[in-house]
């Protein structure tokens, strides 16, 4: 079929679409809810084009192409109706970032999404970095809304294990509900209340769980947005690799696309998008091999105690020790679960070297420890993984555990070598029918774990062998005369643990892999009576009277604190620990009743700490807290005060501002927000100043833009100001700071370093000031702004952002599944 | 239950009838019955129940004795028929599309009965009370409140 595509002329092959043509032949025409393995659904309507002697607009994903058909997809009017389309799209979408005036400084300043409990803008998106709706908007030129967005506070959904739902993005493109009946026949996710409330839900607001969801993560990979998320990688940023490489969880060997960041695996994903993979290869690889339970470093006994060692150390050792047991003494356990290349230099090694007949080559078993016992006569053992029960031990003269988990049994032993296992480590492995499949090395092994073939052909080495320098897993298929092994990508159906959740393999070389990965704890297991898990209530601490969302992401905790209420003064703050083992966070006071000795608190979910926080109820208890801390601002008369505050910043400034304005001061308050749903306590402020202005960077309410542009106008226009407080983000204050200084006006900032102690002990909330050091906790919270050094806070805001990312990613906070006992599954 | 699920050949396409027999036979589509459906005809309940929550006409919780129907259709609109709808939200305590905590009432507001010339309106069960008013309609209630009508 001939036909031409603006002006170009093009060949359609059989059944194609015009969409699908155009994009063969590098034609771009937007488009949303499209997906190269899904069929046209043509909801989204972006791919509009114009077909001459067709009525209208057609989709071009729904049109099939024909001969000598004139289309048209670049026209002004196209143009126009699909930044209306995307208009339309973004009214119940958080789209104000995309129209920010500051977005090239805010990207240049915080390149990468911070995290938040939910998302109302790109800059706390955790798809920011992928972002098609993004793209689109940039392609297209988005520029304004016709009327204000809405937000429907649906709560996010963490009730299972693994995927983060927050339908507050959703653009009902339908993807997800249409990759799962394209891969299970039947969907687990569907449109719900189709009106103007249609949703993306499950049957009677079931769980993933209890609807049937076998966790493939094929909607999480198809979204265009960021309202489904892998819980674990979600803040992770932008993956720089991507390898191809095969799962070793089970025989079924399903090829997977492995996405890592600086040499640490992200997402692990199906290569082939058509079949779904299971629960464990799209959703454990990554926490398994990530665990801070590996092996980093190798050990060697000393007395009693396993000593921490270096790898030539380590080897000598065990060389002499191996030396005395040359002979069918010695034993070698290892399983199919090491590549073919291992094995290899384990059966060589232990044939020439160690001239031993036990070459112990089990098959993997995925529901436990391999073997019960070891045969009579083992002096010497080197087990490659947790085979044998720890008590089976004792008779042993030397016991060498290469590994890549510590456990009871790598405890008993005289040497323990860290080995680097699965996405670690180039291979090659035979699947369940015994084809073989490759295995590429997709992220770096932790801390110094070795290849298992490295670490046997050093030993052999050290012992004085010839014939086993070997410099690559490469050059051992040589020798082995393997072929390049092909990944199994084109395959009849999914695996069966894919259909079955309750099929999934629970153990990697008598590892649990649950212990490993907690989300996997959570899964059910469905054919035990459970109890329901007792939640005991404490009656020491702090407890909250009351807690509401008052805006998407913000909290106001009112708490009994009378000691605290008596004494707090403007601008002072809290620290608190939420459990015995929390974070010890710092919280500005928002508001106090000395009388009814109470706090409020605003409180923004966005680390483990302050989730921890915001999931408490009215009722529930904090475990401890301190304060006031930190100097209060110095109430006295200034003249005009402009108070700024963004975020929890228009809370805190509410007993500033009443303070202020007590001594006489004309107090203006400016507060900001996203859109007009990230506005609160608007009745508040306005009796505590002489003056209230709301700004939206959407428009939405109030004066377009930040606060800062007010002040700043205020300043250009020549209105007095004689001093300036601003409280919000770093990037807020910063800003503040910028405009204010040309014009010499008294800015002061209440800073928000990481804090720890909050009495000036241990330095966590150094902040430098006029070059000189200052403890934020004692010396502050307010500083001189235009004095303040903004790049080190930023730098030393961020120091422990890998961390708090690996501790978001698990799910401590959803209930674990109260079942893992000795009736779990994962024991069998 | 096994005699409707026998009932419809070609199950994917007689979902709607399906349903319809269900709720004729038990008031309500219940969670079981969905299930049991899910597994006769190889559709999840979730779809099942993204079709079903489509149309106003299936309902998921058992429903109560009386259903009182508020009209908001344009001519009852216009005579205040919103007053009349807070009204018996407000003497019944539930908003419209719920149940009475006692299972005594269903509130729906409906877009027109089609007697516009008796506007505003209030239909219980059957029955239509014309030209209501705020005043008449805790009159109109309590004639059920007693009654004991188990309707089909």
């Amino acid at each position: 079929m001939k036909l031409t595509i603006d002006r170009k002329a093009v060949t359609a092959k059989k059944d194609e679409t015009v969409l699908q043509c155009a994009l063969r032949h590098d034609i771009s025409i937007p488009h949303l809810c499209t997906h190269s393995h899904l069929s046209p659904f043509g909801a989204c309507r972006l791919c509009v084009v114009e077909i001459e002697d067709m009525p209208g607009y057609p989709t071009s994903c729904t049109t099939p192409a024909a001969e000598a058909m004139v289309v048209r997809t670049d026209t002004a009017a196209l143009q126009n109706l699909r930044r209306n389309i995307l208009a339309l799209m973004m009214l119940e979408h958080p789209s104000a970032c995309l129209i920010c005036g500051r977005r090239d400084l805010c990207e240049e300043y915080r390149p990468v999404a911070e995290k938040a409990g939910r998302t109302t803008g790109c800059h706390t998106c955790n798809n920011k970095n992928v972002c098609e709706v993004r793209t689109l908007a940039e392609e297209l030129g988005f520029c304004d809304l016709p009327i204000p967005p809405s937000y429907h506070h649906r709560p996010v959904d963490r009730s299972n294990p693994f995927i983060d739902r927050d339908l507050n993005l959703c653009i009902l493109c339908g993807r997800c509900v249409r990759i799962c009946k394209h891969q299970h026949g039947t969907a687990t996710i569907d449109f719900v209340d189709r009106s103007s409330k249609t949703h993306i839900s499950q049957a009677f607001d079931r769980s993933l769980l209890d609807a049937g969801c076998r966790f493939c993560g094929s909607c999480v990979d198809v979204c265009p947005t960021g309202t489904l998320a892998d819980r674990y990688a979600k803040w992770y940023p932008k993956p720089d690799t991507i390898t191809k490489s095969t799962c070793i969880f089970c025989e079924q060997a399903c090829a997977l696309k492995l996405e890592a960041n600086k040499g640490e695996l992200v997402t692990a994903r199906a290569v082939n998008e058509d079949i779904p993979i299971c629960v464990l290869g799209r959703f454990a690889i990554p926490e398994f091999l990530n665990s801070t339970d590996r092996l980093r470093m190798p050990y060697v006994r000393v007395g009693k105690v396993l000593r921490e060692t270096q790898w030539k150390e380590a080897l000598k050792t065990t060389a002499a020790k191996l030396k005395e047991f040359i002979g069918d003494g010695f034993m070698l356990v290892c399983d199919t679960t090491s590549t073919l290349e291992d094995r290899f230099v384990f059966k060589k090694f232990t044939r020439k070297v160690m001239k031993s007949k036990n070459y112990i080559e089990i098959e993997p078993n995925y529901r436990g420890i391999s073997l019960s016992s070891l045969p009579k006569g083992t002096k010497a053992v080197l087990l490659t993984g947790k085979f044998v029960p720890s008590s089976q031990l004792n008779g042993l003269e030397l016991l060498i555990v290469q590994d890549c988990f510590g456990t009871n049994v790598s405890q008993r032993a005289d040497v323990v070598l860290p080995a680097a296992i699965f996405a670690e480590v180039n291979g090659t492995i035979l699947d369940g029918s015994g084809q073989k499949r490759p295995l590429h090395k997709a992220c770096d092994p932790p801390g110094q774990a070795k290849a298992e073939w490295w670490i046997i052909s050093k030993l052999a080495q050290a012992m004085g062998a010839k014939g086993f320098a070997y410099r690559s897993a490469g050059a051992i298929s040589k020798e082995l005369g393997i072929s390049k092994a092909k990944l199994w990508v084109k395959r009849d159906q999914a695996p069966e643990a894919a259909q079955d959740l309750e099929r999934r393999r629970t153990f990697f070389r008598g590892h649990r892999i649950c212990e490993k990965v907690f989300a996997l704890r959570e899964l059910p297991i469905r054919d035990s009576s459970v109890p329901s898990r007792a939640v005991s209530k404490r009656t020491d601490g702090f407890q909250i009277l009351e807690k509401y969302e008052i805006a998407p992401n913000v909290h106001e905790i009112v708490i009994q604190a009378p000691n605290v209420a008596k004494k707090a003064q403007p601008g002072q703050f809290v620290i608190v620990m939420v459990d015995e083992k929390s974070e010890r966070v710092p919280f500005t006071l928002c508001d106090w009743d000395a009388e009814k000795g109470t706090i409020t608190l605003i409180v923004l979910e966005v680390g483990q700490s302050s989730r921890k926080l915001v999931l408490l109820e009215a009722g529930d208890r904090i475990d401890h807290m301190v304060g006031p801390l930190g100097i209060p601002l110095e109430i006295k008369q200034y003249g005009t005060v402009v108070l700024t505050g963004g975020c929890y910043g228009i809370g805190a400034i509410l007993r500033i501002a009443a303070a202020l304005r007590e001594a006489g001061n004309h107090v203006i308050v400016i507060v900001e927000g996203r859109s007009h749903y990230k506005h609160y306590y608007k009745e508040k402020l306005e009796t505590v100043c002489d003056e209230l202005i709301q700004t939206t960077i959407d428009g939405s309410l109030g004066i377009r833009g930040h606060a800062v542009d007010v002040v700043g106008q205020k300043l250009k226009d020549g209105e007095k100001i004689d001093c300036v407080v601003a409280v919000g983000c770093l990037f807020m204050m910063m800003l503040t700071t910028r405009e204010t200084k040309p014009y010499g006006v008294k800015t002061l900032v209440a800073l928000n370093p990481i804090m720890l102690d909050g009495t000036g002990m241990c330095g966590a909330c150094r902040v430098t000031v006029d070059k000189e050091m200052k403890f934020a906790c004692v010396d502050g919270p307010f500083f001189d702004a235009h004095l303040v050094d903004w790049d080190e806070l930023r730098d030393r805001r961020v120091a422990y952002s890998a961390e708090e990312i690996h501790l978001v990613g698990r799910t401590e906070s959803v209930a674990p599944y109260p079942g893992h006992g000795d009736n779990c599954r994962c024991l069998r | 239950m096994k005699h409707i699920l026998s009932q419809h050949l070609g199950k994917r396409s007689s979902l709607i009838p399906f349903l319809q027999d269900i709720q004729k036979e038990f008031g309500y589509l219940s969670t079981k019955a969905i299930d049991e459906l899910s597994r006769s005809t190889d559709i999840s309940a979730n779809e099942i129940y993204g079709v079903a929550t489509f149309y106003t006409q299936f309902r998921f919780s058992p429903p109560g004795e009386h259903t009182v129907r508020v009209c908001q259709g344009t001519a009852c609109h216009v005579r205040r028929g919103r007053q009349i709808l807070n009204e018996v939200e407000q003497q019944l305590k539930i908003k419209a599309g719920q149940t009475t905590e006692d299972r005594k009432f269903d509130l729906e507001r409906v877009a027109c009965l089609g007697c516009c010339a008796l506007a505003p309106v209030v239909v219980v069960d059957d029955k239509v009370h014309a030209r209501m008013t705020a005043k008449k309609i805790s009159s109109v209630l309590s004639q059920y409140k007693g009654r004991q009508t188990r309707k089909k």
